[in-house]
């Protein structure tokens, strides 16, 4: 086995090798599923996830309006002058190293559905689709810590795909520090996206914002850690999401300029901001 | 919305994310599958003070600080390295002489390669911290490398190759890019690089590494070539020398069955079918051992060597239960080691039988006088061990047994195997190869084990150090120090940074508005006075009383604020809590805390301010609590008493003032506590304790006093026990999960057994065990007109039945079990000497948090750092009590040189061949063995069932349980054991 996270100081290297201030891999790819509305497919490190988004959509029959969320997933902005937004999680039996199932009703996966669902009700443009449901289906293929960041950045990429009008990414990402709260170490640093590991031993908080600006979307923090270490989190998980919503543009634009340039999509007026060249 | 804080600019510190190489590696567990990434990356520096390469991409924290390079510019050279040199050692190097690293005469500029670092930490927890503590020491200079990190020093395993020889291969490379790397930074500096050379035991590493053009040697190799290698050779573990230079093994029979594997043991205890436990050495027969397993009721005997085979005293082990008809009785033997295997010869005994003679010979006697009654006697379960899970090895003091010295080696400076007897009885004598024979016979000397193989007779150890002549007062006290594992090197600088700058000079506030005055409650008006024992410097405690208009009193005690001074997770905090306590030798203290706070700035001393934390009571004439009340303060103590001093007032009618009025306040309510006490079912439990006299000059020992009893000693007792009940029901109040409390468990009733059965044939006295309570009354009932000691031999011996108090933090048992049972107080804490016990030191911090007097630090609320705490001090606590006996026991030897006294003795064990006697008068106790009796030996008759020995022949005496003998006291030093003790001769029985 190798050495625990206790060993950062020895030569300011994480457990997988990485500095204080730095992203894992971070692998995109849209419009992976033709058929779908939108779809994306992301890897944080060894944490992977696929999302398929459908909609905006009219629902189908009066006895499923404002009750399509109860059942499976979480929903946002459902009242009539909005689209909703439901968000439903499947968690892979495989993802994770001790084969746990989660079914529909894990108390976690809940929480989970209704912090993206709000989170990208904010961004969306829903008020442009009265009466219509936005369903985002998310599948975790495999777990390695920050997983809600993952899903969140997932689902932006499959909305983008889907063409839902939204005002920014909302791109997102883990932050820690290198000891752990009882050791209640003034000095440690910050860390920047957790794995697994990192997580199940350090404090550890989960931040998404809304495009480059520094406007906190999502924060999540479910480990005890003293306050005075929370701001340098706070700052190192900002800069963090701002370098994941330039990966995200990255994939967007490159997946914008391969469709022209196979002649998928006619470029259009559109697309000439996008600065394709 | 404001911009966030930010330390760094991220633009410059991430530049090097983008030249990243990813690698992914698989490794596998047990049964999950585990896949971590690894980042492989250029910029972790090889950190030589030589190298401008690296200093460039050198890794900063969240400060922007950098890390100082480790390694020296121009490091040490040898015979073999002029230019210099670093050292980069492989696993097994650590694993086995993690001692010659930590020498200051050797071993600096070491590279830790970070695979090592991890196969250490498998193999090894207190090895990894120990190395881990080299790569923070400063002057060591040890640095650890990354490897498996860095780009060009990562390699994957290969097909059939398996994981310690892909991890060798790994050392391997490192090594190689070492030498690369600094022989191109030299080369910019127009210098000669130092050679990188790898260290390593194993012989097939070795020799790839050879095959392969690096610099590598063997751990005996290096040291040779070292100035004090000789010194040092003796160090480098005998198994590992022998793989090295030899590399073969002789043929022929195993002296000891094999153990079982690791996996079989497992399903066999989980299976009912192996017990598990730890393995205990009777103290009076080293081929008895005992081991208790949740399965029996009593524990399990394990007989003989070949049972034992080669579990040593404090070893997890695995036993297997014998068929019913080998159980037996517990031997009535006494069988020493020294007598029986004194003629081994420590070089030759590979192929000698397992069972020597004379040992074969004395268990058939224990057998023939089981036989002998085996209608009447109750044989108990035996065991054998198969298996041990745990070694508990440590380092042992001990010597060279004079006997198994060659002649040759006394002269000469050839290898030599000789025997160290340990100075711990339990643990068997260790062969050791040494090449200064001639200069550690008859000195004190520091030895591990190293392993003890099937065809060895004896555990294999080397040598550590030596601590000096034999029974000199320096090498005594250290080596005493060291058999307790207690902390004596002086604070390091880290821990004294953290003491108020002030020094001495500290002084309380003058103005009220100073912070420290926050919250603190006025009591310098108040008639405070401490009272110890003569001498003392930590005061931890001080006491008041005054009457209060209603009638009742009020009672403070008021205890220093050491939470104060030592904030916890600093250094200081730190070294507190690995010393736990302080250790009180005779004629040293070794402290938990720096000087300046324990004897000055914390400690309650008469005529200054201080600091204190006060536990204020209004107590009714009849002392029931009628309030209790906690705040820190600030107290002025009128008067520093001791014992004799305050008994001395108090029984002084003359005296009038309020001072000595408040003290008789105190001795009359502390009456009445104790009285509550005993009336609740507190034990008075006693164990002989004496005072060692110094002369004052010289600090030899010249007299040996029995503890005199005061009313005094009483009183500030009652009063800390009343201080240290309330505190705890007010912490436990506030923090139900994590208060620190201290309890005493029940003993179970099987513990009383012998002695009830023992009282009972004796003096047809009944032990009732029912509760503490119940206890206490029989114990009372427990007198013997003729012999007014009787009653306190029978508590010293109901002592020893007794469960040891423990620390424990509150939520890891169930209200009940938090019960005091010596003390029968549902809930109890140590609060009074924060100087002294770390313990202490934790509740202050709770109860400030309690009374919102402070935040409450993590530390103190998280449950499992509090059960760390817990763990270590109980051992702590343990340790320190055990060094201040033996401690008197030394002293009370030294005091005896050369005088020959006549006192009475009690006798309270026999055996079929000798009975040990307990001298009340020098709290010493002795075993006194039929061929001490008389030359030639004299027969004997042991009667078990009435415990009665009665021996004919050369000499007729009878000698039976509790009866009051005149013995001979002089002192002997054991040629075999080095240890200078009490001896004692039977002259007179009182008419038997
Ligand atoms: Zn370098």
């Amino acid at each position: 086995m190798p050495l625990d996270t206790s060993s950062y100081s020895l030569a300011l290297l994480r457990v997988d090798g990485r500095r204080w201030n730095e992203l894992r891999r971070i692998n995109a790819q849209i419009r992976t599923q033709a058929a779908a509305d939108g779809s994306s497919y992301l890897e944080m490190g060894h944490t992977k996830v696929m999302c398929v988004v459908t909609g905006p959509s009219e629902p189908f029959g009066p006895a499923r309006v404002g009750r399509t969320g109860a059942g499976a997933g979480a929903t946002a902005g459902a009242s009539g002058g909005e689209a909703g937004v439901v968000v439903s999680i499947v968690v892979a039996g495989f993802s994770s190293v001790d084969r746990k199932r989660r079914g529909r009703g894990d108390k976690r996966i809940q929480e989970l559905q209704s912090t993206i669902s709000s989170a990208l009700a904010a961004s969306l443009h829903t008020h442009l689709f009265p009466h219509s449901t936005i369903s985002i289906s998310l599948h975790v293929l495999s777990q390695d810590g920050s997983l809600l960041a993952a899903l969140i950045n997932a689902a932006t990429l499959a909305c983008v795909d889907a063409g839902i009008p939204m005002t920014d990414y909302v791109a997102a990402c883990t932050a820690g520090s290198t000891s752990t709260y009882a050791a209640n170490d003034e000095s440690a640093d910050p860390l920047l996206d957790l794995n697994h590991q990192e997580e199940q031993e350090l404090p550890g908080l989960t931040v998404a914002t809304l495009g480059d600006s520094d406007r906190v979307a999502v924060l999540v923090c479910e480990s005890r850690v003293q306050v005075s270490r929370l701001e340098g989190m706070l700052a190192v998980g900002v800069d963090g999401c701002k370098q994941v919503r330039a990966i995200l543009d990255r994939v967007v634009r490159d997946k914008g300029r391969k469709m022209v340039q196979e002649g998928t999509v006619q470029k259009g007026v559109g697309l000439e901001d996008m600065e394709v060249d | 919305m404001a911009s966030l804080k930010r330390s760094v600019d991220p633009g410059t510190v991430g530049s090097n994310i983008s030249s990243k190489v990813y690698v992914r590696s698989t490794k596998s567990g047990k049964v999950q599958k585990i896949v971590r990434e690894v980042y492989l990356r250029q910029d972790i520096p090889c950190s030589s003070r030589l190298c401008q390469a690296c200093l460039k991409s050198a890794p900063r924290d969240a400060a922007g600080r950098p890390t100082p390079f480790v390694l020296s510019e121009q490091p040490a050279g040898t015979r073999e390295f002029p230019q210099g040199h670093y050292l980069v050692p492989d696993t097994n190097a650590f694993l086995t002489a993690m001692d010659l690293f930590e020498q200051s005469s050797a071993f600096y500029d070491v590279v830790v390669l970070q695979i090592v670092l991890e196969e250490v930490r498998n193999r090894s927890l207190p090895l990894y911290n120990r190395l881990i503590s080299l790569t923070k020491s400063e002057d060591k200079r040890f640095y650890v490398f990354f490897n498996e990190f860095r780009l060009e020093t990562y390699i994957n395993r290969e097909d059939g190759e398996s994981v310690n020889d892909r991890n060798d291969r790994a050392v391997r490379k490192a090594v190689k890019w070492y030498g690369e790397h600094l022989a191109r930074s030299a080369a910019r500096k127009a210098q000669k690089a130092p050679a990188v050379v790898m260290l390593s035991n194993d012989r097939d590493n070795l020799r790839k590494a050879r095959a392969e053009g690096l610099p590598a040697c063997s751990l005996a190799e290096y040291v040779n070539q070292l100035k004090d290698g000789e010194r040092l050779l003796d160090m480098i573990p005998e198994t590992q020398d022998r793989e090295v230079t030899e590399g073969k093994k002789k043929p022929g029979e195993h002296l000891y069955p094999e153990y079982f594997s690791m996996s079989k043991m497992m399903t066999g205890v989980k299976g009912g079918v192996l017990h598990q436990g730890i393995f205990n050495v009777s103290p009076y027969n080293y081929l008895e051992g005992s081991i208790r397993v949740p399965a029996f009721p009593k524990a399990l005997l394990i007989l003989g060597r070949e049972n034992i085979n080669r579990a040593v005293d404090g070893d997890l082990v695995v036993v297997e239960v014998l068929p019913k008809d080998q159980w037996k009785e517990p031997s009535t033997q006494v069988i020493e080691e020294e007598a029986m295997t004194k003629n081994e010869n420590p070089d030759t005994e590979e192929g000698s039988d397992l069972v020597s003679e004379k040992e074969r010979k004395a268990l058939q006697e224990e057998v023939k006088r089981t036989q002998a009654q085996k209608t009447e006697g109750h044989p108990i379960p035996t065991a054998k061990v198969v298996g041990v899970i745990k070694r508990n090895w440590r380092q042992y003091v001990g010597h060279i047994d004079q006997s198994s010295v060659s002649q040759s080696s006394q002269q000469g400076r050839k290898q030599d195997t000789v025997f160290v007897i340990p100075m711990d009885k339990k643990i068997p004598k260790i062969r050791l190869r040494t090449r200064q024979v001639a200069e550690l016979v008859g000195k004190r000397i520091l030895v591990t084990i190293d392993a003890w193989d099937r065809d060895s007779r004896h555990p294999v150890g080397h040598f550590i150090r030596s601590l000096g002549e034999l029974e000199t007062k320096a090498a005594e006290t250290e080596a005493l120090l060291l058999e307790w594992d207690v902390q004596y090197r002086p604070f390091p600088k880290t821990v004294l940074d953290c003491l108020p700058k002030e020094g001495h000079g500290w002084k309380v506030p003058e103005s009220k508005d100073d912070p420290g005055w926050r919250d603190r409650a006025d009591l310098r008006d108040l008639l405070i006075c401490s009272i110890d024992p003569i001498g003392c410097q930590d005061i931890d405690d001080a006491l008041h009383s005054r009457p209060l208009p209603n009638g009742n009193f009020e009672v403070g005690v008021h205890i220093a604020d050491v939470s104060h001074f030592v904030k916890p997770n600093n250094a200081m905090d730190a070294e507190a809590s690995i010393r736990g306590t302080t250790v009180y030798l005779v004629d040293k203290r070794i402290d938990m805390l720096p000087m300046l706070l324990g004897t000055d700035l914390c400690s309650l001393k008469p005529y200054v301010e201080r600091y204190a934390f006060s536990v204020i009571w209004e107590l009714t004439p009849d002392a029931d609590i009628v309030n209790a009340r906690f705040t820190k303060s600030v107290i002025k103590s009128r008067e520093a008493f001791s014992y004799e001093q305050a008994q001395l007032r108090v029984d002084d009618e003359s005296q009038q003032d309020d001072l000595t009025k408040s003290i008789r306040t105190l001795l009359a309510l502390s009456r009445k506590l104790k009285q509550k006490r005993l009336d609740a079912g507190a034990l008075s439990l006693s164990s002989p304790e004496v005072k060692v006299q110094m002369e004052s000059e010289t600090s030899d020992p010249i007299d040996v006093k029995v503890k005199q009893l005061l009313d005094t000693m009483s009183l500030v007792e009652e009063f800390m026990l009343l201080a240290n009940t309330s505190v705890a029901a007010k912490i436990y109040e506030a923090f139900p999960q994590t208060a620190i409390l201290r309890r005493h468990a029940a003993p179970p009733k099987t513990n009383f057994d012998e002695l009830g059965n023992q009282l009972r044939v004796k003096r047809g006295l009944e032990l009732n065990v029912e509760s503490s309570r119940a206890l206490a009354d029989s114990l009372d009932r427990c007198v013997d007109p003729a012999n007014p000691f009787f009653n306190t031999l029978v508590r010293i011996m109901a002592t020893r039945c007794m469960m040891s108090a423990e620390y424990f933090c509150s939520g890891t048992q169930a209200y009940p079990e938090f019960r005091h049972y010596g003390l029968a107080s549902d809930i109890y804490t140590h609060f009074t000497s924060p100087i002294r016990r770390y313990a202490d030191l934790v509740a202050h911090r709770q109860l400030a948090a309690a009374i919102e007097y402070e935040a409450v630090d993590p530390s103190v609320r998280s449950r499992g750092k509090l059960e760390a705490v817990c763990k270590n001090i109980n051992v702590r606590h343990r340790n320190a009590q055990m060094a201040g006996r033996a401690s008197i026991a030394y002293y009370v030897g030294q005091s005896l040189k050369g005088k020959e006294t006549i006192e009475d003795g009690f006798v309270i064990k026999i055996f079929s061949n000798g009975f040990v006697v307990l001298v009340p008068r020098f709290g010493v106790e002795s075993l006194i063995r039929l061929r001490d009796l008389h030359d030639p030996e004299p027969q004997a008759e042991y009667d078990a069932e009435n415990y009665v020995l009665k021996t004919s022949g050369s000499r007729e005496v009878t000698v039976e349980l509790f009866q009051k003998v005149r013995v001979r006291v002089t002192d002997q030093k054991d040629e075999s054991t080095g240890k200078r003790g009490v001896k004692m001769d039977l002259v007179d029985t009182y008419g038997r």
